[in-house]
């Protein structure tokens, strides 16, 4: 951690140059700037409230019983009559992971 | 109680007696530094010493503690000045030309004299020499933490450092004579 060329006389004369600045003030007026305690809790638990609601939401209201079966040959022959609406239940699904996952990682 | 302890209080309690002790700690450091960097503006210096502390409260969970604290606020303070500098002419990177310190006038420079002199060499550097000098060569940094504060090479730092020395040299009259002594 030592400087380089500690011998060196402009070394001496920098290193004496450098004299401690008094604090008059400093400290007190940056503290006085602070922004007021932040309820970082609060932002990620709503986040995961709503992922939760959400969740169940969907678990209740998507129409289960009329989603086509979905087997290889259906997803084989790209029909789309049974994939649209399995794609729409990936999304939703896709969507409250990811916003469960962002409520976890909270990080402002 | 240890720098870590201190930033474990803050970023567990938001405790700003803690941050407070880390304010007092560094600011004559950080202050230094940006009085240098601003060419002796002590008004500028502060206004971008205090922003820098805001944002190191702001950023302390960014802290990895890979690195000495102070590196770390060294760090946000260059980059604090270098958003002012971009805007204000005066602080421009550029050199001023190579003539020596006036004040220096005398063939046997006093030490006193050659302090002031310096103050006065140093404002004349490119900036980025000027802050490769203050950080290693007054705050004792390494130039490995110098290039991380600087974000450039190691190299570009190591040549800074050695590039701005040799101008301070030529620039104090009196160098050569205390130098001999």
């Amino acid at each position: 951690m030592s400087p380089p060329e500690e011998k060196d006389p402009l070394d001496v004369l920098l290193r004496e140059q450098s004299a401690y600045v008094n604090d008059d003030g400093f400290t007190g007026r940056v503290i006085a700037k602070l922004p007021r305690r932040r309820r970082t809790w609060l932002q990620p638990v709503l986040l995961l409230g709503a992922t939760a609601i959400g969740s169940t939401l969907a678990l209740w209201w998507l129409p289960w019983e009329s989603l086509p079966p979905l087997d290889a040959s259906a997803v084989l022959s790209l029909n789309s009559q049974v994939l649209w609406p399995w794609m729409m239940v990936l999304l939703v699904a896709g969507s409250l992971v990811w916003a469960a996952l962002a409520a976890i990682q909270w990080d402002d | 109680m240890t720098d870590g302890d201190l930033i474990a209080r803050v970023l567990s309690r938001e405790d700003q007696h803690a941050f407070a002790e880390l304010v007092r700690r560094y600011q004559s450091p950080v202050r230094t530094f940006l009085a240098r960097m601003a060419r002796g503006d002590a008004h500028l210096a502060d206004d971008l010493a205090q922003e820098t502390f805001l944002k190191a409260w702001r950023k302390l969970h960014t802290y990895r503690g890979t690195a000495r604290f102070s590196t770390w606020l060294f760090g946000i303070a260059y980059n604090k000045f270098r958003s002012v500098a971009r805007q204000r002419k005066e602080l421009a990177l550029e050199d001023v030309d190579d003539a020596p310190v006036e004040a220096a006038q005398s063939a046997t420079a006093s030490r006193n004299e050659l302090r002031l002199d310096l103050t006065e060499a140093l404002k004349q550097l490119h900036s980025s020499e000027r802050a490769a000098i203050v950080l290693c060569c007054q705050n004792g940094l390494s130039h490995e933490e110098a290039s991380q504060v600087l974000d450039c090479p190691l190299g570009t730092v190591k040549t800074n450092v050695l590039r701005g020395k040799e101008k301070l040299k030529r620039r104090l009259i009196g160098y050569q004579d205390y130098e001999s002594t």
